[in-house]
């Protein structure tokens, strides 16, 4: 009997070494970068590098907020990051039958191993950090923080840098905006850190944080369409901070993202989105961090 | 073979097992413990053999895997290992060691209390009087409703539920205070049930002796049956305490209370990598395994207790 589970035990040891060596001699499956890809980047081109041929499959969370998507349903082409995705899928070739959308979580969308989307639109943020894990594309929007606080907070008329750390804050796990909290505002209270944004503006309206900080888009749906009486107190000058999206690290299929997104740029497409989806902020007043 | 009394039987099975030379069940008890385990120099060479080439593979499928660099530098980067353990503040980072404190603080709160308000819904559940139904009722209705639903929910409930009803005094509390209450009002529901199993081990002929010599309903209970019930389900209930020292990461979904995962979530997020949860598994796991393995002695110090002739009180 003993004798058995020895043998067992060797016999599946051996197994196990056996498939992580046919494993690794069918390592070529993983994408290799491909510096050439750029010069041409047809339809045809670019299938090689997909996660799945003939479709582009694009991926963001659920919930995925407004105003960058509507209905939480990103196939319906409106929203800034719907309607950006769908321009650069037409720029690559593909019909918007072709692009075909998946739930990626946030914390999911940086795992090591391969993806099963090509590109995650999902306001992510690029730090160099990040990008020694992840690929990411150029930026498709530049970032500025801005501060959502109910209308009879003290924080709407008192915002000096000194006063700015004496408030409560919250927001989102894994935001920049969490991070420019933490970084730049610098508060003497431990600010909430929440799951999902609802759960953050859910707070926000119970009077347990006193405000909250997101990028300028979300900020100003917020409060003008989400949270009744709340207001958009101000925005934060830039940092330098943009989205950009997100790929496996070294995928070829970055470069001809990147083409689309500068030709997108460059004929004014991304900018006419912008207005469409995101508004313009030029009467938002700067406050300073 | 012994024909009386089914657990006395047992017994006088496992003591002439004993004097035969195998090891005692539920444990190997005593000074051989080494050599029952292993049997005999070849037998030790064989599991030494077959526990290195078990170990090489499962090394091997970490070194040669083709994502193993990967995994490597995402879930076992030292530097990253150090700075969550720290914390970073220029970055925005929390320290995991600082956040394991909060855990150890809502495990120690939570615990005294539900052991207490467990043990009273257990005997209501098990009171008889007429008058006392409706309680009766309520205790039925109480453990089934919060064994059945998500520790979550119950979490997002009073933490989200609370503050938003505006009553003064409950929905002015911190969410450290609705997260120990969730974890009291579901933990509470499982280990009523598990004295309740207790209780009910206890013979039906220690109560009516008890009642024989002139106790009271109430006395024979909290004098005979309570003591005994208590000492068996203490392995279980110890069992319960350290699924419960892992359930207070879920109060940080509140989100005021940045315990150790969810320094650990803030740090990943915000760099892209997972070493942050190594650390924090690794705290939890030096929390838990010593209670694990002080239940384990529990265990064996009763089994030994009974096999010494039974009831010896040490």
């Amino acid at each position: 009997m003993r004798k058995a589970i020895v043998l067992v035990t060797f016999a599946v040891v051996g197994l196990g070494v056996t498939a992580v060596g046919s494993a690794a001699s069918s390592a070529p499956r993983t994408k290799a970068p491909l510096v050439a890809a750029a010069s041409t980047c047809s339809y045809a081109a670019v299938q090689p590098d997909l996660f799945k041929r003939g479709v582009l499959t694009v991926a963001t969370d659920s919930p995925a907020y407004e105003p960058w998507f509507y209905n939480n349903t990103p196939s319906n082409g409106k929203g800034y990051e719907s309607a950006v995705a769908y321009a650069v899928a037409r720029q690559l070739g593909f019909s918007k039958a072709q692009v075909k959308w998946t739930v990626e979580p946030f914390d999911a969308s940086f795992a090591p191993g391969p993806k099963r989307f090509d590109f995650d639109i999902n306001e992510i943020s690029y730090t160099s950090e990040r990008a020694s894990v992840v690929s990411f594309s150029v930026s498709y929007y530049a970032v500025q923080q801005a501060l959502v606080a109910m209308k009879n907070s003290p924080i709407v008329k008192r915002h000096t840098p000194a006063e700015l750390r004496t408030y409560v804050y919250g927001d989102q796990i894994g935001s920049t905006s969490l991070a420019f909290i933490n970084t730049k505002l610098r508060p003497f209270h431990q600010p909430s850190v929440f799951n999902t944004l609802n759960d953050a503006k859910s707070a926000l309206q119970d009077d347990r944080i006193q405000a909250l900080v997101a990028d300028t888009p979300t900020a100003q749906y917020i409060s003008s369409s989400e949270i009744p009486k709340s207001v958009l107190v101000g925005q934060f000058p830039s940092t330098g901070e943009h989205y950009g999206l997100l790929f496996a690290k070294d995928d070829p299929l970055v470069a001809c993202v990147n083409k689309a997104l500068k030709t997108l740029t460059g004929d004014g497409t991304l900018a006419k989105l912008q207005k469409e989806y995101l508004g313009v902020y030029t009467s938002i007043p700067t406050i300073k961090p | 073979m012994p024909i009386r009394g089914s657990r006395e039987g047992a017994y006088l099975d496992e003591q002439s097992l004993l004097a035969a030379g195998a090891p005692p069940p539920g444990g190997f008890a005593g000074s051989g413990r080494g050599s029952h385990l292993l049997g005999g120099q070849r037998a030790a060479a064989i599991s030494t053999a077959s526990t290195v080439v078990f170990i090489g593979g499962v090394v091997a499928l970490f070194v040669f895997a083709p994502g193993a660099a990967a995994v490597r530098h995402t879930f076992f980067n030292p530097q990253q290992m150090k700075q969550a353990f720290l914390g970073d503040p220029s970055l925005g980072l929390f320290s995991v060691g600082k956040g394991l404190i909060l855990n150890i603080e809502m495990f120690l709160i939570a615990e005294v209390l539900i052991l207490f308000c467990a043990l009273v819904i257990a005997v209501l559940r098990q009171l008889r009087n007429p008058v006392l139904f409706p309680f009766r009722m309520l205790a039925v209705v109480y453990t089934d409703v919060f064994r059945g639903v998500p520790l979550i929910i119950v979490i997002y409930g009073i933490g989200f539920g609370a503050p938003a009803l505006y009553i003064r005094g409950i929905s002015t509390q911190s969410d450290f205070v609705y997260g120990i209450a969730a974890l009291v009002l579901s933990y509470s529901a499982y280990v009523a049930e598990v004295y309740r199993a207790g209780i009910n081990s206890v013979h039906q002929s220690q109560v009516a002796a008890a009642r024989s010599l002139g106790l009271s309903q109430w006395k024979s209970l909290r004098f005979v049956v309570l003591p005994q019930a208590v000492r068996t389900v203490i392995p279980p209930l110890l069992n319960d305490f350290i699924s419960l020292q892992k359930d207070t990461a879920l109060v940080s979904t509140l989100g005021a209370v940045i315990e150790a995962n969810r320094a650990a979530q803030i740090d990943s997020s915000t760099l892209f990598v997972y070493s942050s949860y190594t650390v924090a598994a690794a705290l939890f796991l030096c929390l838990t395994i010593p209670l694990a393995r002080f239940t384990d002695r529990l265990i064996a110090r009763d089994v030994g207790r009974r096999l010494a002739g039974g009831g010896a009180i040490r």
